[in-house]
């Protein structure tokens, strides 16, 4: 499971850093609407993955390492669009989310530990506040 | 060595990246985020409960984004930060970028996702959540970088 992971994340950072996802312009162009590109490989990446996750969901696919496949699929809460609208504010500012920030440090951008630094506060503080009101930390993914 | 192109185009990268949302649930039955993973690796560092795969994406993450940099020329130090770094002195951007990772992060475990474990991961699932979430955080972004374009005069 953890060699699972951890070969799919390096697969994971690396076309995030192999498609400049980790370059402040080039998020900066897409959020301004200048270039399509980020909304295009983000839209082929759901195209590719919708349909095969539907096929494998209905053949009951038996994954060798987690048991019957499940996909996790979550109705609306207020958490989620609130959450959504403060993260988008952010992510507007530093012009880099979580993966491509890392993917900035690895590329030895010193300022990309700078957003690193904050992404680790951010969710440490807010789960701190979910452990403190009993919550269950948010788990959509 | 630089073997890399310049920039991987999307039409190869974005069906690449479907397919490691994929791949970590036909393996192992998991969902691919990133937020999860800097939270989880936050407990792995406190000594709370862990979920240990999670950590271990986390680390892939780090490991292939430096073979991509090392593939494309090696790593390099440095203080690049596009317009903005152009814009904005050192010591006024180093806070801002703590501020908006900070805003980002609590923001997104809040949301319960980011932009793969809902923009990806969860869009590719047809989760609702992740569908409210994504569109929510994609207008929000957009409007915000519209004041910030309008805010600085057209600069950023």
């Amino acid at each position: 499971m953890n060699r699972a992971a951890l070969l799919v994340g390096a697969a994971f950072g690396f076309l995030v850093a192999a498609a400049r996802l980790s370059d402040y312009q080039v998020i900066h162009d897409m959020l301004r609407l200048r270039e399509p590109d980020v909304f295009l490989l983000m839209a082929s990446a759901i195209a590719v993955a919708a349909p095969i996750l539907v096929i494998l969901e209905r053949r009951r696919w038996r994954t060798p390492l987690g048991g019957e496949l499940k996909v996790v699929r979550q109705p609306i809460a207020r958490r989620n669009v609130l959450g959504a609208a403060v993260f988008g504010s952010g992510w507007a500012i530093a012009g880099t989310c979580p993966v491509p920030a890392v993917a900035m440090v690895a590329g030895g951008s010193a300022l990309g530990l700078a957003v690193t630094a904050g992404l680790f506060g951010g969710i440490a503080l807010r789960d701190a506040i979910d452990r403190k009101a009993g919550r269950a930390p948010s788990a959509a993914c | 060595m630089d073997i890399l192109p310049d920039r991987l185009a999307w039409y190869i990268a974005g069906p690449l990246m479907g397919l490691c949302v994929v791949a970590l649930y036909a393996l192992a039955n998991k969902p691919l985020g990133a937020t999860t993973a800097y939270s989880e690796t936050i407990s792995f560092v406190r000594r709370r409960p862990f979920e240990s795969w999670r950590v271990w994406l986390f680390a892939g993450f780090i490991g292939g984004a430096l073979v991509a940099s090392i593939l494309r020329g090696g790593f390099s130090p440095n203080l690049d930060y596009g317009k903005l770094g152009a814009d904005v002195p050192l010591g006024l951007l180093v806070p801002i970028l703590v501020g908006a990772g900070f805003v980002m992060g609590f923001g997104a475990r809040w949301s319960g996702g980011c932009t793969s474990g809902h923009g990806l991961r969860g869009c590719s699932s047809l989760s609702p959540a992740s569908l409210a979430a994504t569109g929510t955080f994609m207008a929000t972004a957009v409007a915000v970088t519209a004041v910030l374009h309008f805010a600085t005069g057209g600069s950023l």
